[in-house]
């Protein structure tokens, strides 16, 4: 373990310092992501050793800094984050080595490697540390190389301000995590996590509380909860397409990995009812308007992007609800929830970075991320579109894939909250599922547009039409993801009993020999009479049934003659002006939520002179209104420019000013130390 | 108190003061290279100060630092500045922020404010410098004040001196100077911001055909 671990470290930092000692692209690239590749192995098997270990791995090296030591802890929580991190870095490095030519001559990519290897270093050690200092400074370097990484591409102007806006948010958020710590700091009197788990008295639980919300908002604003997500759809897109493969597959969850390790673990799961409700509702808000922005968008990467905030939504709906039966007493239900949001957590991050990469082989064959430009690439890229339908699959939970079984088990537990012992809550949290539906729902038209108008029907721009299918380095960073998806989906007994092995230490039970029943070829929460499920049956069946229509059809064909033709053509020529358009597609759904989206169209006409029935020019624009933005944001922002305006009065820029401001300083302090 | 040790301690004051009168010598002086040279003899008699308290005290590693302080301050800097004034062909300081006899009037002020300030400290002290504290914080402000009424670059850079000039007066009063570590640090440092400011001020020439650090104001945006 401790070996694993050591060679991590190092293939990271050899990654991350190789490549600038030489200044051959080439060489470089190869070094930095066999590196990367190296070390997410290594992680993958440091993951699985530390869920299997008997006890947890600690080390610890002191350092002269008062309160700051470098200690290491490999609990089955962090082994399953670090297994999560290293399933999508080794992927993206795969991915990256073909897909970084994209930027040759633009940006170094040595520097874009090493990098790329400094994150991951990073993202690892932060769900390693055991020691709130420590943490500090890996969350902020993971941080400010995600910055760095985000305007990779500076010398565009949207691509800075997404940068800045995320370097603004995520700043605001570690304050607000430094505050959780000191909180928890002044009463154990150490910064080790070790003395935050068992402090020499509790908290009083006003401070409790105060912790709680704290470690809410700044977990929250990493995570990309409604409504501290605003900076997520604009920095996520802006970073090349590996990168936000992991921003969105792994940088987030480590928030999640945060969130889970105060509540449960600092705070010894020792809450009231409504701190899980708050997580519950905050989830739901999440999921809702997350995918609800994301049918809108036309943007593949930013679409993306949204689509994440939804489905950290989902994974704090799982967490809620393992809370509220926590709160109750109710072990295995608890363990149920809190294992369906891991659950989700791994297939989020899985499938999310698929369909990133993916997005990201349609920017590099393209050069567009518009999806209005997409169209007919199945046929032109095959690979892609593979991969890209079983992330697309996933996302949208339908089955027997890996999103069908994490919602699944989180619907099942919303829906065993008729064993909770309070009314209100019982009335909630169906509710709550009712807006996991939608979702799904929601989700589901969202994916269908993503795939089917950017790889179905005819290609609508000349990029599209003479788009390649990318290299082979890309094609297995992809096909390592989707087998992953696929396994995440149709193999649940051997998942199940690794992320029992993570909810155990905090709900204090087992449940994977009641998840899984029949052998493990049925999911079931916590009992079969409820409900079970199981998805290589499903996968079977559905298999079979269309070998079955196909056999059919093919006895059928024998007897009439075969007769090709364009699918819906009646008869006329099938133009790509024809098709379907990304805002057509999601037309009538923006009129249903007309209250959320607040859509204005405008249309521009210019007329001939000689008649109106002839038009020269026109023009269409339809915008939808980011409320949270509007209407929270935009005040706070206008708010401090304001002040920032009236306090320039005494910035004159004038040296002499400056030293008298000083001087005055100085003698007014002397005088009023004296 | 021995008498010997009493006469000690006078003359560390009397030095003390010469310091101080040279200061208010620089604040009336309009012209660049009597500034400098006024700079140089209070460097000369801060050396003195400091031999006379490493002879009084036996500490000899002051004697070290009075004599870096002769090499640097006394020779090295001053020919540094003069050189720079020469170059800028600019000899005296027309304007100035504040005028001549309302700045010796502050400063008159601002040795007052130095003596009620520290008049609580002093009596605690047992070491026989301990009186020039308050000479050394007078001569820090005024430094200061320097650097605020004067608009030429070389002007400030004086008064940045002066100010260092007060601090190391300041800790040998305090504490009989600081460890020679700290102290050569120092040097080295005031050697190196001695050089950058001629830097600068040759750039400041070059950009704005000026050493008037007001002109700074057009950079803001």
């Amino acid at each position: 373990m401790t070996t694993l671990l050591t060679v991590l470290l190092g293939c990271y930092l050899l990654g991350g310092l190789l490549p600038l000692c030489t200044s051959r692209p080439h060489l470089q690239n190869s070094l930095a992501h066999s590196s990367a590749a190296a070390g997410g192995s290594a992680g993958i098997a440091l993951g699985l050793g530390g869920l299997f270990a008997a006890q947890p791995l600690t080390i610890s090296v002191p350092s002269n800094i008062p309160y700051l030591t470098c200690a290491l802890r490999l609990d089955p929580l962090a082994a399953f984050f670090v297994l999560t991190i290293s399933l999508v870095g080794l992927a993206a490095s795969m991915y990256a080595y073909g897909y970084v030519r994209e930027f040759t001559g633009r940006v170094s990519v040595g520097l874009l490697g090493s990098l790329l290897n400094g994150f991951l270093l990073s993202m690892t050690l932060v769900v390693l540390a055991d020691n709130g200092f420590f943490f500090l400074i890996v969350w902020e370097v993971m941080s400010l190389l995600s910055y760095v990484l985000v305007v990779t591409e500076h010398e565009r102007r949207g691509v800075r301000e997404a940068g800045l806006f995320y370097l603004i948010m995520t700043h605001a958020g570690t304050a607000f995590i430094i505050l959780t710590f000191l909180l928890f700091a002044q009463e154990s009197g150490s910064f080790s996590f070790e003395a935050f788990r068992h402090p020499d008295q509790r908290l009083p639980e006003g401070l409790r509380s105060i912790a709680f919300f704290t470690a809410l908002i700044g977990f929250g604003a990493k995570a990309g909860i409604v409504p501290l997500h605003v900076w997520l759809p604009y920095a996520h897109p802006a970073a090349p397409s590996h990168i936000s493969a992991l921003m969105s597959g792994v940088m987030i969850k480590t928030a999640i990995y945060g969130l889970i390790r105060v509540y449960f673990d600092f705070l010894e799961g020792q809450f009231p009812w409504w701190w899980g409700f708050t997580v519950l509702s905050v989830g739901a808000v999440s999921a809702l308007l997350g995918v609800m922005y994301a049918l809108m968008e036309h943007d593949l990467k930013s679409l993306l992007a949204f689509s994440s905030v939804e489905n950290v939504g989902i994974i704090l709906l799982g967490i809620g609800a393992g809370m509220i039966f926590h709160t109750y007493g109710l072990d295995e239900l608890a363990a149920l929830g809190l294992l369906a949001g891991l659950y989700h957590t791994i297939n989020h991050a899985a499938f999310k970075a698929l369909l990133f990469l993916g997005a990201g082989s349609l920017l590099f064959a393209t050069h567009t991320r518009n999806i209005e430009q997409y169209g007919g690439l199945l046929r032109r890229m095959p690979w892609t579109g593979l991969c890209f339908l079983i992330g697309a699959v996933s996302i949208a939970a339908l089955p027997p894939t890996s999103g069908f079984v994490s919602e699944w088990l989180i619907f099942q537990s919303l829906f065993l909250s008729v064993q909770l012992p309070t009314l209100f809550l019982k009335l909630m949290l169906p509710i709550v599922a009712a807006i996991l539906a939608l979702t799904g729902a929601l989700g589901l038209a969202c994916f269908a547009k993503a795939f089917g108008l950017s790889f179905l029907a005819q290609p609508r721009s000349p990029q599209a039409r003479h788009a390649v299918e990318v290299p082979v380095s890309m094609r297995i960073g992809m096909g390592f993801l989707a087998t992953s998806c696929g396994l995440l989906g149709l193999a649940p007994m051997l998942v199940v009993p690794l992320l029992d092995r993570v909810t155990a230490p905090f709900t204090g039970v087992t449940i994977s020999g009641k998840v899984l029943a029949l052998d493990g070829w049925v999911v079931a929460p916590v009992t079969v009479e409820f409900s079970s499920i199981s998805t290589p049956v499903l996968a079977a069946l559905l298999v079979g049934a269309a070998g079955l229509g196909l056999a059919i059809a093919r006895l059928l064909r024998k007897k009439t003659p075969a007769r090709y033709s364009k699918t819906w053509g009646c008869g006329l020529p099938l133009t790509p002006r024809m098709e379907y358009t990304a805002t057509g597609f999601v037309q009538p759904i923006k009129q249903v939520f007309e209250t959320i989206y607040q859509p204005t169209v405008k249309l521009e006409q210019e007329f001939l002179e000689q008649s109106k029935y002839f038009i020269r020019h026109q023009r269409f624009h339809s915008t939808i209104e980011p409320l949270i933005e509007q209407y929270l944001y935009r005040p706070v922002v206008t708010a401090l420019l304001g002040a920032a305006e009236r306090l320039r009065v005494i910035q004159a820029g004038s040296l002499h000013l400056y030293l008298t401001y000083i001087f005055v300083t100085l003698v007014l302090l002397l005088l009023w130390a004296g | 108190m021995s008498e010997s040790t009493q006469l000690g301690s006078q003359l560390v004051d009397l030095c003390s003061v010469l310091l101080l009168l040279s200061c208010f010598a620089i604040v009336a002086q309009r012209r660049l290279s009597a500034c400098v040279d006024l700079f140089a003899l209070q460097s000369f008699f801060l050396a003195t100060t400091a031999a006379l308290v490493a002879f009084l005290t036996g500490h000899r590693h002051i004697y070290l630092a009075a004599a870096l302080t002769v090499v640097i301050k006394v020779i090295v800097l001053p020919r540094i500045l003069r050189k720079v004034i020469e170059r800028l062909n600019v000899s005296r300081e027309l304007v100035m922020n504040i005028n001549i006899p309302a700045g010796l009037l502050i400063c008159g002020g601002l040795v007052v404010v130095a003596f009620f300030i520290t008049q609580p400290i002093i009596p605690l002290g047992y070491l026989l410098t301990r009186d020039s504290l308050a000479l050394a914080l007078a001569i820090i402000l005024i430094g200061l004040f320097t650097m605020i009424a004067r608009k030429k670059a070389v002007t400030q850079m004086v008064g940045f001196l002066v100010m260092e000039n007060g601090v190391f007066l300041g800790t040998t009063a305090a504490a009989y100077g600081m460890p020679l570590i700290v102290e050569l640090g120092v040097f080295f440092d005031v050697l190196v911001a001695g050089l950058i400011a001629g830097i600068y001020t040759h750039r400041l020439q070059d950009a704005f055909d000026s050493v008037d650090t007001s002109e700074l104001t057009v950079l803001k945006e």
